[in-house]
């Protein structure tokens, strides 16, 4: 048995890097309609700035972190001015066709400006790499119980801010009825702009926490954004909570399967036999777990 | 009479037909080795041609065409190397394969749409490769299968040229099939289907039959252009359809213009060449560190395409002819008022 | 209205052929003029194998220096300048291909030289023998490169590193004499890369092998090897072999150091032993958890202060300030061997004389016997004959001791008998 909650604190861990970008995913979701997959590598970018800030210009952690918080706003903000806005009248596709360019460039600046080798970012956590403490066998390690609280307290922060602030409101407002927002004077571009600045600082902070688990390279969040875009579907693409749980059910079941099932079935088909399960979940529930189904009108 | 008028059907058939002019000719006319990359062109056309059958006329998001075009290559590298299949016979099991598989994966599909349907199939991407990984006895596993390499079956031509025929000749085909069938009931069918579902439904055309049978006939084009790319490349392996491909596919598509078949060529000669403009792009700007840049310019080139003619290059087309029209009738009025006074 | 789509099209077609522009004419020799000999690779500086972009880099920085240092009054070589066209092949079978054709048939190389990736180069041999291009010193050190009937098979493709087998043999057979009660696990990256390893590991611990208490594979797409990593703890592992490229390895060291895991003794494969990866590895997992590490080099190591004064070293250095862009990292291990590399090609392009043919050129290739690569370990030989196709296959064991590797005995030749 403790075996089997080994499995599932692992997969907590990486959940919980999963989370915070499927947050971000879902965020830029509702504001904009899209799914953005420029969203992992924005916060690459950010991740290696925030490297930068540290290697190059010699600032300690936490002050280089949130510097990158505020550049990852003001990057994600300006991305939605330049590029997403002015597309918004063209069809969806083209619109996440541009998201895509995004990738790629974000993609090729990394290595250009910072040269491809890896690269080494500290973890945010105050523990050494290999303190833990274990509970009946299970081992828990401190740095990735760090990593999955700082995620809990990002979601949360997020969170509360919807739900308890005047520019939250105006957000979600902008979000679900833009004409009828407009009309009570909600600036609804500047509101969009403000939620893509979110979205990115979310990523940054998933590319950080990322970056502590993986390496750093310019490819380091390709895999973590096919995770988080698999968990904000499963949750539901609209559901904020429904992102949250499904980058922690991804996270567990990955581990499960990988503790379980690579022994026979081959390391391969971890991966395809994880999308298979989804796939049934959403054959079942095709608005994710937590989704609603919209009823469509002619 | 103004070639707007009756004479388009004429002028119609005339463009079409200079395409395979050009197809014929523009072989001799460059490096042979130009013919090798026009036979990926056509590669990549077939493909997208199929994509947009599923995307642009069915309204169906696809993230995973390149897993389509993993199995028909497979299916041509299986048969050929383990069966000993004549290499051009398995083309056209390659697609019949392959559209069956689509038409399978497009049942489940049908429950999804939108984010859902593009999840479902980027997992199809992100899985084909593995599973043909895994199987290692039967699709070579991660070091793949090599195929023998393509040579001319016809005197004085070269492999290149010889490729970029063949390739060409199928491509045309194919584009002709999906031209018919688009223009005819079925295509109806798939634009109601897209368009307005539920009046399609209630005027009883079958959602689900719509749907799947335009994954089977989006995945056959996919697997007869793998098959094409197994030949071309002589190898397969799980490496050569990395999800990027299916992206890649998906440019093509939407920088073509969804909905429109002829701008199909456009998006073909894009995601072949674009790459190599932006290499040189980068390499005229800055020599050192080039190959490295020249994905940075990639992007800025397809960012500056989508902003440019954000309809594809169908939809531009579209909006100058609508310009020249409106032109027209301005001249027009414009005459006539004159006579008038 | 359609016809301007298709109008569109042509001109497109007629943009693409105008840009890429036609070069290279037919010479006696395909790219070899009075002034210039042009070869050509392609390497990963996109995609997922990204990380070992830094070789082509150091290969072009000893180019340069070549193509600038003046030999009996001529710059390059017998005269010639060397132009290296490195290009991207993002780790993808399809694009090496097209690629290498392009490199072959538009740009009319010389010769294929230090192409990267198992799989992709394997998919451009059949081709490259069939146009009589050689394709030499190929980075990767998957075994049958140099395996004779390989060899018999395609005449114009050579390796160039030690192969993977036979360094994992040199671990197998310290194991067997020096730690022979061990209990060993493994954790491999599940590929022909991994499997080459475990083969050679096999070989190497002769009857020891049944000692092999657990195998744990990984995919290079995991997020991460904790599972395989507690499995290898439970089966009871005293000695682990990590069988993985650069960034699973850090990743299993960080691993090990999160559960508070710490096995006797640790082997890894030479890739991933670079300056760079170790040291990223101490940073995630702690000095305590990497230091005692085992495994072989056989180029110098430029992260080490005891080669500091090595006139090979400094080579490395001074060629590397001065050709490199400025933001290369000198001490990572990938571009001394991208540079140890460049100058085996450029040993064996004087072999092949002032007037080089494709041909005389593997001749060359073929008979080397060559003990002056300045940044090679000394008494590390670049030697082929009539039955061995392996250019360099003398390793010396290595442990890892607060920062710096250090050797262990001598070095050991696995240059196959007869």
């Amino acid at each position: 048995m403790s075996e089997f909650f080994q499995y599932v604190v692992v997969g907590l861990a990486n959940g919980g890097v999963y989370a915070t970008l499927a947050l971000a995913l879902v965020l830029i979701h509702r504001a904009t309609g899209i799914v953005n997959f420029a969203q992992g590598e924005m916060g690459m970018f950010c991740t290696f700035i925030a490297w930068s800030l540290i290697t190059h210009h010699g600032l300690p952690y936490w002050p280089a972190f949130f510097l990158t918080l505020l550049i990852a706003f003001a990057g994600g903000a300006a991305t939605y001015k330049v590029v997403i806005q002015p597309l918004s009248r063209t069809g969806e596709l083209t619109v996440v066709m541009a998201t895509i360019a995004l990738l790629i460039i974000l993609n090729g600046l990394a290595g250009w400006i910072w040269s491809p080798e890896v690269k080494f970012l500290r973890s945010p956590s105050p523990f050494a790499p290999g303190d833990h403490f274990e509970v009946g066998g299970v081992i828990v390690n401190k740095q990735d119980l760090t990593v999955i609280v700082i995620s809990l307290i990002c979601v949360a922060l997020v969170f509360l801010f919807f739900r308890f602030t005047r520019l939250g409101l105006q957000m979600r407002a902008s979000a679900v009825g833009p004409a009828t927002s407009r009309l009570l004077g909600i600036r609804v571009a500047m509101m969009l702009s403000i939620g893509w600045g979110l979205a990115a600082v979310l990523s940054a902070v998933s590319g950080m926490l990322a970056a502590s688990q993986l390496e750093l390279d310019p490819n380091f969040m390709l895999i973590v954004l096919t995770y988080a875009f698999a968990a904000a579907v499963l949750g539901g693409i609209d559901s904020p909570i429904g992102s949250v749980v499904g980058a922690f059910i991804i996270g567990i079941g990955i581990s499960l399967l990988s503790g379980y099932a690579s022994s026979f079935l081959g390391t391969e088909l971890q991966l395809p036999l994880a999308l298979a399960v989804l796939m049934l979940v959403l054959i079942v529930r095709p608005a994710g777990l937590f989704g609603q189904v919209v009823v469509r009108r002619v | 009479m103004s070639p707007f008028g009756a004479n388009r059907i004429l002028w119609r058939v005339l463009a079409l037909a200079a395409v395979p002019l050009l197809v014929v000719f523009l072989p001799k006319a460059f490096n042979d080795y130009f013919n090798y990359r026009l036979a990926f062109v056509g590669i990549y056309f077939i493909a997208i041609v199929g994509l947009n059958v599923l995307t642009g006329y069915n309204g169906q998001i696809s993230l995973g065409h390149g897993a389509f075009m993993a199995i028909g290559a497979y299916t041509t590298a299986i048969l050929n190397v383990n069966y000993g299949v004549g290499i051009y016979w398995t083309i056209p099991v390659a697609g019949i394969l392959t559209g069956a598989f689509g038409f399978l994966f497009g049942l489940p599909a049908l429950r999804l749409s939108g984010v859902y349907l593009a999840l479902a199939t980027f997992s199809l991407a992100t899985s084909i490769p593995l599973v043909a990984k895994r199987f290692e006895g039967f699709t070579g596993g991660g070091q793949g299968k090599t195929i023998a390499l393509p040579s001319s079956p016809i005197g004085g031509l070269s492999t290149n040229e010889w490729l970029s025929y063949l390739t060409w000749a199928i491509a045309g085909l194919m584009f002709g099939v999906a031209w018919l069938v688009l223009r005819g009931q079925l295509g109806r069918a798939f634009r109601a289907v897209r368009d307005a579902p539920i009046a399609a439904v209630s005027s009883g055309v079958s959602l689900a039959r719509y749907k799947t049978l335009a994954f089977g006939i989006a995945a056959a084009y996919a697997g007869v252009a793998g098959a094409l790319l197994a030949i071309a490349i002589a190898f397969v392996n799980p490496d050569t359809f990395p999800v990027s491909l299916s992206i890649l596919l998906l440019t093509g598509a939407v920088v073509g213009g969804l909905g429109s078949l002829e701008g199909m060529l456009f998006g073909a000669v894009f995601i072949q060449f674009a790459p190599s403009w932006a290499e040189h792009l980068s390499e005229h700007l800055h020599y050192n560190e080039a190959t490295v840049q020249s994905t940075v310019f990639y992007g800025l080139i397809l960012l500056a395409v989508l902003f440019l003619m954000p309809g594809g290059a169908a939809g531009l087309i579209h909006q100058l002819g609508n310009g020249l029209k409106r032109l027209r009738k301005w001249r027009y009025s414009r005459a006539d008022s004159r006579a008038t006074a | 209205m359609r016809r301007l789509v298709v109008a569109l099209g042509v001109v497109a077609i007629g943009a693409a052929v105008a840009l890429p522009g036609a070069m290279g004419g037919s010479t006696a020799t395909p790219g070899v003029t009075a002034k210039i000999v042009s070869i050509g690779g392609t390497f990963p500086f996109s995609g997922p194998a990204s990380s070992y972009a830094p070789i082509p880099v150091g290969m072009q920085a000893y180019f340069s220096y070549v193509n600038a240092k003046k030999t009996n009054g001529k710059r390059g070589v017998f005269g010639r300048q060397i132009k290296f066209n490195a290009v991207d092949d993002g780790y993808n079978p399809a694009l090496t291909v097209q690629k290498t054709k392009q490199l072959v048939e538009q740009d009319h190389v010389f010769a294929l030289v230090g192409g990267l990736g198992t799989e992709p180069q394997e998919a451009v041999t059949a081709y490259a023998n069939q146009q009589k291009v050689p394709q030499i010193y190929v980075s990767t050190g998957a075994t049958e490169w140099g395996a004779r009937d390989k060899h018999e098979e395609h005449p114009w493709t050579v390796g160039w590193q030690p192969d993977y087998q036979a360094e994992a043999a040199i671990y197998g057979r310290y194991i067997a004499k020096n730690l022979p009660n061990a209990k060993i696990g493994i954790i491999y990256q599940n590929d022909s890369y991994g499997r080459d390893y475990i083969n050679g590991l096999e070989a190497g611990l002769g009857s020891h092998k049944s000692q092999i208490a657990s195998q744990q594979g990984f995919e290079v797409t995991d997020t991460s090897v904790t599972n395989q990593v507690i499995a290898l703890r439970r089966a009871g592992v005293d000695t682990l072999m990590i069988f993985g490229t650069p960034t699973p390895t850090i990743r299993t060291y960080a691993t090990m150091a999160a559960v508070g895991w710490k096995p006797q003794n640790i082997f890894l494969n030479s890739v991933s032993a670079t300056d760079t990866f170790m040291g990223i590895a101490v940073a995630r997992a702690g000095a305590a958890e990497v230091n005692g590490s085992i495994s072989t080099y056989y180029t110098k190591d430029p992260a080490n202060p005891s080669w500091a004064n090595d006139a090979g070293m400094k080579l490395y250095k001074s060629i590397m300030a001065k050709y490199a862009p400025a933001n290369a990292k000198v001490t990572d291990g990938l571009y001394i061997y991208g540079m140890a590399k460049a100058y085996t090609f450029v040993q064996a392009l004087k072999a092949a004389g002032p007037n080089p043919t494709r041909a005389g050129l593997m001749k060359a290739v073929l008979n080397m016997n060559d003990k002056s690569n300045p940044f090679l370990l000394p008494g590390v030989v670049t030697k082929t004959g009539k039955t061995d196709f392996f250019p360099i296959s003398q390793q010396q064991l290595i442990r890892f001791n607060n920062g710096t590797w250090s050797p262990m005995g001598q070095l050991t030749d696995t240059r196959p008998r007869g």
